[in-house]
């Protein structure tokens, strides 16, 4: 009985201690040390009231801690590799980390490349072969202060080109030398034109520093993080599951970063990240555009600045297999395109930020400068249009009200990738549209592995929902519509002109602009093919998913969307009011 | 006993096996795949060459029973692969997880045990009471809403009001991640680490609360009305006496099974609790890895909670066992 009590008096004993200790950590919270706090101010204090000077550009620090939430977590840093495909490693760390020959600027309407700090202006380029020359900034350094110079390009072009496990090494490949003519002078020759050029040696994987990195295992020295940095931040930790962590690289020669630090605290679930953000624990938020970060927007936010652009590199579209009835024939191509209300569309899916009207070309909304932006403009709901084409092409409505040819019904396999609600609630209107023109449409959804990885490359569809998603300012269109990319044996099947479009006077032009480095040609020829595409109705652009990024009107600074850097592109600039 | 034991033991083995097996399968009948995701096909069209590389590097290509046979092989070895995404050892990812979560369950156990034992107690003392009546009211809601439904209302009453109402820190809850996660003695929080855990602790918490509470009541109540209660009233007991001697520890028998059981319960609500506070635990990367198609760290965490639920269910089994010397026998007759 006495050996009872003493345990029961040890365990009240051990319990109290308990309750003590983590009395003693709501002491310290309540001191204003909590670190956790999503506005603490740069000296330590957490008065979310003290003002922070505006710092100029050349003063690291003093804006504070700045606790932003991040949906999804890298699966690692060695940017090259084939596990580094998150955008949101990008945005977090790679983008504010490394070094990039060139920046995403937007001028006037459009998105244009622009020579970055790392350039000491714009490259020159010459043709036949063609030779881009970069010059250095003399200032550009590593964060051990080694000079940023041409060993690093070079190094950077063989880890892409020469690499394995490579996420993509368009246009790397197609180098063929890269030369130091002297330390801040970089040479590179292509062994046939290429003219995205301006995408490399930035974008995705950044400049890699040579002088840390050569002869070493590169993956092994970056996937879990790593410490040296060319850009205005520097990775302080990288806590798996929990946090990423950046500090401001004391040595950067551009524009200094202005918050003493930045958090980035993983909340994947949507809801949880919405109610953090509410609750003011982080000051940012960046949501995909499905249907539950919308409705928590319509429902409303107070004290925040949202910033919802429909200026991205998404263009999600209905592609439809030219290659397999019924849209083997133009006519009813563009019969469907008449048959549906796009802007309609767009407006239930996106109206509740703003975004109400569909996209009019095949090339994403950042091409702008590139595109007819109008080219799909005609393509309006009009039964009567649908009636005249479809009749014109031999069709006639049956007793069911579907149009039917030859004993064929125009009953259309209708996919998409399984599980995704918005996708699921378009194929829903685009169904009830398309009957009330006469087109049955039946919903057979798919793992998108067996849809991207199977069916699309085997024409095995008719009509299908998804998007394609650009990292850079380069139009990818042959890819996707001239003839010579329709999979094939010919081509090892891995041709991604899945639509099987086959349009003689379309291939030229994407040819064109795949290969010319004039600007203003690229752009005619870009116009003329996406012309050339409506009027052939080669699919159905619909909508550009809009960017939603949310801000906490605490931080101060310019909070704007960067389509390719996110809302966190001019991270370095923000700080605590 | 012994031999019990080793019945036991032999019946998780094989609960293993079918639980891996059967999630092994089910996870091929997920949408989406793992070689489109890790080919960087989460939200673009992936580069099919770059598919094929993936599909190759790590058999998903392979024949379902050769996957299935290879997974088996390299997990009697002890060898739960790596993460498809990360790249890194699962074992390692586990080691990281799982204290996580072990934290937040002892604290809902904790929870669980003071809160619903009391007040089933109360509760079934006081019969038809007022208390009686509001608890049972309480109790049953709390069984009835489902778990992230709770965590979305207590985040929005004790971290979004007091936010936008400008309460002072000391009365702010945090909704998400584990703070500076810090912890003294394994399982007491320090710092500010306490903020994060008694919103994540009190949700998990509540289904069960609401059952040990349930049951306590219960039970006791049986345990009131039996003779030797009345026995040892009749031999001038007090009533506080007769309950706590008395009437306590006969009660107390179905609500330790039930706590056990509540442990592995806990884990399983875990996926939801700490998704919805973004809490890094078992749970968590549990749900991230059907979310992203990982499926080594998907067996190799499910491994982990299968193997704990039924340890602790063995556990709860033998101390059923001796505070019941019944059941003992039964299981000496078996033998």
């Amino acid at each position: 009985m006495r050996g009872k009590r003493r345990l029961a008096t040890m365990m009240a004993l051990f319990l109290a201690f308990a309750l003590i200790a983590a009395g003693c950590g709501s002491d310290d919270s309540g001191t204003g040390s909590d670190s956790s706090s999503a506005a603490t101010n740069g000296d330590g204090g957490s008065d979310e009231s003290t003002p922070t000077t505006d710092a100029a550009s050349d003063t690291v620090g003093g804006g504070g801690t700045l606790t932003l939430g991040a949906e999804q977590e890298p699966d690692c840093m060695d940017w090259i590799n084939t596990c580094a495909g998150s955008s949101w490693g990008s945005w977090m760390v790679n983008y504010q980390v490394m070094p990039r020959a060139f920046d995403f600027a937007k001028e006037g309407d459009a998105w244009v490349y622009e020579p970055s700090v790392l350039l000491a202006g714009e490259p020159e380029v010459t043709s036949n072969p063609q030779v881009v020359t970069y010059k250095l900034n003399p200032d550009a350094v590593w964060d051990d202060k080694t000079p940023i110079t041409c060993k690093d390009f070079i190094y950077t072009w063989e880890q892409v080109a020469k690499g394995e496990d490579v996420y993509d090494p368009s246009g790397y490949v197609d180098i063929a030398s890269v030369e130091a003519t002297d330390d801040t002078t970089c040479k590179v020759t292509f062994s046939k034109p290429y003219a995205g050029w301006k995408s490399l040696f930035g974008g995705l994987y950044g400049v890699q520093p040579a002088h840390l990195l050569e002869g070493k295992d590169r993956n092994a020295e970056m996937k879990d993080g790593y410490k040296f940095s060319g850009g205005p931040f520097k990775l302080e930790s990288w806590e798996k599951g929990t946090a990423i962590t950046l500090v401001p690289n004391e040595n950067y020669w551009g524009p200094k970063a202005k918050p003493d630090k930045v958090i980035f605290k993983l909340i994947p679930d949507t809801a949880a990240a919405f109610q953090a953000f509410k609750a003011g624990e982080v000051l940012a938020i960046y949501p995909q555009p499905q249907i539950d970060a919308i409705e928590q927007i319509n429902a409303g936010l107070d004290d925040v600045t949202s910033v919802i652009s429909a200026d991205t590199g998404n263009l999600e579209a209905l592609w439809m297999n030219n290659g397999k009835a019924p849209f083997d024939s133009v006519a009813v191509r563009q019969a469907f395109g008449y048959a549906l209300d796009r802007d309609a569309i767009v407006k239930r899916l996106f109206g509740g930020i703003g975004v109400e009207a569909a996209v009019n070309s095949l090339n994403p909304p950042i091409l702008s400068a590139l595109a007819d932006n109008a080219a799909w403009s005609g393509y309006k709901l009009d039964l009567a249009k649908v009636d005249e084409l479809m009749t014109g092409d031999g069709w006639a409505k049956g007793a069911d009200g579907i149009w039917a040819k030859g004993g064929q019904r125009a009953s259309i396999e209708f996919k998409t990738t399984a599980g995704n609600k918005r996708r699921e609630l378009t194929q829903q209107i685009v169904q009830e549209q398309a009957k009330a023109a006469g087109f049955e449409l039946t919903i057979n959804n798919q793992k998108a592995g067996d849809l991207f990885g199977q069916q699309l490359p085997a024409g095995d569809f008719q009509l299908a929902l998804y998007a394609q998603v650009l990292t850079n300012l380069e139009p990818a269109n042959c890819g996707l519509f001239c003839s010579k990319n329709i999979p094939t044996d010919a081509n090892g099947n891995t041709g991604q002109n899945w639509t099987r479009t086959n349009i003689p006077a379309l291939d030229p032009l994407l040819e064109e602009v795949d290969a010319t480095v004039d600007d203003a040609a690229r752009a005619k020829a870009n116009k003329e093919a996406d012309k050339i595409q409506a009027e052939n109705m080669v699919s159905l652009p619909l909508d550009p998913l809009p960017n939603i990024g949310l801000v906490s009107k605490k931080i101060k600074g310019d909070v704007e969307e960067n389509p390719i850097t996110s809302v966190f592109g001019n991270l370095y600039q923000w700080s605590l009011n | 006993m012994t031999a019990y034991i080793v019945r036991r033991l032999v019946q998780v083995v094989v609960t293993i096996f079918f639980a891996l097996t059967f999630l092994f399968l089910l996870y091929f009948a997920l949408p989406g795949d793992a070689a489109t995701l890790l080919a960087g096909g989460d939200g673009r069209v992936p580069d099919p060459v770059t598919v094929r590389q993936v599909q190759d590097r790590y058999g998903l290509d392979d024949p379902l029973p050769t996957q299935l046979a290879s997974y088996w092989q390299r997990l009697v070895q002890g060898d739960l692969g790596q993460s498809y995404q990360s790249g890194r050892d699962v074992t390692s990812l586990l080691l990281e997880a799982a204290p996580r979560s072990i934290r937040l369950s002892i604290w809902a156990i904790m929870i669980e045990v003071v809160v619903g034992i009391s007040v089933g107690l109360i509760s079934a003392v006081r019969r038809s009471s007022l208390i009686d009546r509001l608890s049972t009211a309480v109790t049953a809601m709390a069984s009835a809403v489902p778990v992230f439904v709770l965590a979305f209302v207590l985040q929005y009453l004790f971290a979004v009001i007091p936010e936008d109402q400008g309460w002072a820190d000391f009365f702010r809850f945090e909704t998400s991640g584990r703070g500076d996660d810090t912890w003294l003695l394994f399982f007491i929080p320090t710092g500010n680490t306490w903020r994060y855990l008694v919103l994540p602790a009190v949700t998990l918490a509540s289904v069960s609360a609401a059952l040990a509470a349930r049951t306590a009541r219960g039970s006791m109540l049986e345990v009131l009305g039996a003779d030797f209660m009345r026995t040892a009233k009749a031999k001038g007991l007090r009533d506080r006496e007769v309950l706590a001697k008395h009437g306590l520890r006969n009660a107390m028998l179905p609500v330790v099974a039930l706590i056990g059981l509540d442990f592995g319960t806990s884990i399983g609500a875990a996926v939801l609790t700490e998704t919805a506070f973004s809490w890094g635990g078992l749970g968590f990367y549990i749900a991230e890895s059907v979310r992203r198609r990982d499926l080594p760290v998907l067996l190799g965490f499910t491994t982990v909670v299968v193997l704990a639920y039924c340890l602790i269910n063995l556990l709860v089994d033998i101390c059923y066992a001796w505070f019941d010397p019944r059941v003992r026998l039964r299981a000496g007759t078996a033998k």
